[in-house]
């Protein structure tokens, strides 16, 4: 795998996997950017978004979908060189609440209207204000166990964690100092 | 960034540029249009599935190519009132109008009455 910035200053990049036309985020953004994707993605998991989101319209899902994506782009377009990205990113666990090595996060459109948004963008913090995206995906089920497409995300982190940690790509000492300071 | 990290990412970085940016920005800059392309695309995918219709056989309705009709399911295409005419015909489904304007500004009660 590479690797390709997405902000000059250095904060936030994204993986290619090997054989990948592009990076996680630029296929993440097309794939969410496809009317023909969506329509078969949502027919085939329609039963999730009746079941956890209590949504029997399939062309209104889609429209939002459509329109969190957009926000979700301008979102990123717009990050400003002095942003916190620790404020976009949040563990991926919502019960951890302590800092771990290479942890992984997600990102997700905050205050929508009528239902929360399903999309995420899945990452790797590095270090404070510091993250790799590895991929997203449309959630519509309370765990990402539970379904093969975030399951999949969930073995796509820990590939590119393990790949970083294997290859010696963070400083442990400035990490176990970090770690001390908290 | 902790210098090691970032010499690390710099050594493998990918070899040709990414274009996320440029088409981001390009949807960004079309957006108005954009998703009007992009919900049109989904309600005539949904119709052919129900009808089970192929991109040709809408090709064929619509007296277009079949890649013209590829075209618009993608949802980058910024059509013309003669080619959403097309479409509805083909379909007998309604792209253009979705809401009337409550004139004067009455509830939809009032307007009844």
């Amino acid at each position: 795998m590479t690797f390709d910035k997405i902000l000059d200053n250095n904060t936030l990049w994204a993986v290619r996997y090997d054989g990948a036309a592009d990076n996680a985020l630029k296929l993440l953004f097309d794939q969410w950017n496809d009317p023909e994707w969506l329509v078969d993605f949502f027919l085939a998991n329609m039963a999730d978004l009746e079941s956890y989101f209590k949504i029997t319209d399939i062309n209104q899902a889609i429209y939002d979908t459509i329109d969190d994506n957009q926000r979700m782009q301008c979102l990123i377009l717009d990050i400003s060189p002095e942003a916190d990205l620790d404020k976009l990113f949040r563990p991926l666990e919502n019960s951890r609440t302590s800092e771990m090595l290479l942890g992984k996060e997600k990102a997700k459109i905050k205050e929508r209207p009528q239902h929360a948004s399903w999309l995420r963008i899945y990452a790797i913090k590095l270090e404070p204000g510091c993250y790799i995206i590895t991929g997203g995906a449309i959630k519509l089920t309370r765990t990402m166990q539970e379904r093969e497409h975030t399951l999949n995300e969930l073995k796509k982190m820990e590939q590119v964690r393990n790949y970083l940690i294997r290859n010696q790509a963070i400083d442990a000492d400035g990490f176990a100092d970090y770690m001390s300071e908290l | 960034m902790k210098k090691k990290t970032q010499e690390f990412l710099e050594a493998h970085k990918s070899e040709t540029p990414s274009k996320w940016r440029e088409e981001a920005e390009w949807r960004r800059d079309n957006w108005s249009w954009l998703r009007h392309s992009q919900k049109i695309a989904v309600k005539v995918l949904l119709q052919m599935k129900q009808e089970g219709l192929t991109q040709k056989a809408l090709a064929e309705r619509m007296n277009c190519t079949q890649q013209y009709v590829s075209k618009i399911l993608k949802g980058k295409e910024n059509m013309s009132l003669d080619t959403l005419s097309k479409l509805e015909d083909a379909l007998g489904i309604n792209l253009i109008y979705d809401e009337h304007v409550i004139y004067p500004n009455m509830v939809a009660e009032e307007a009844l009455v």
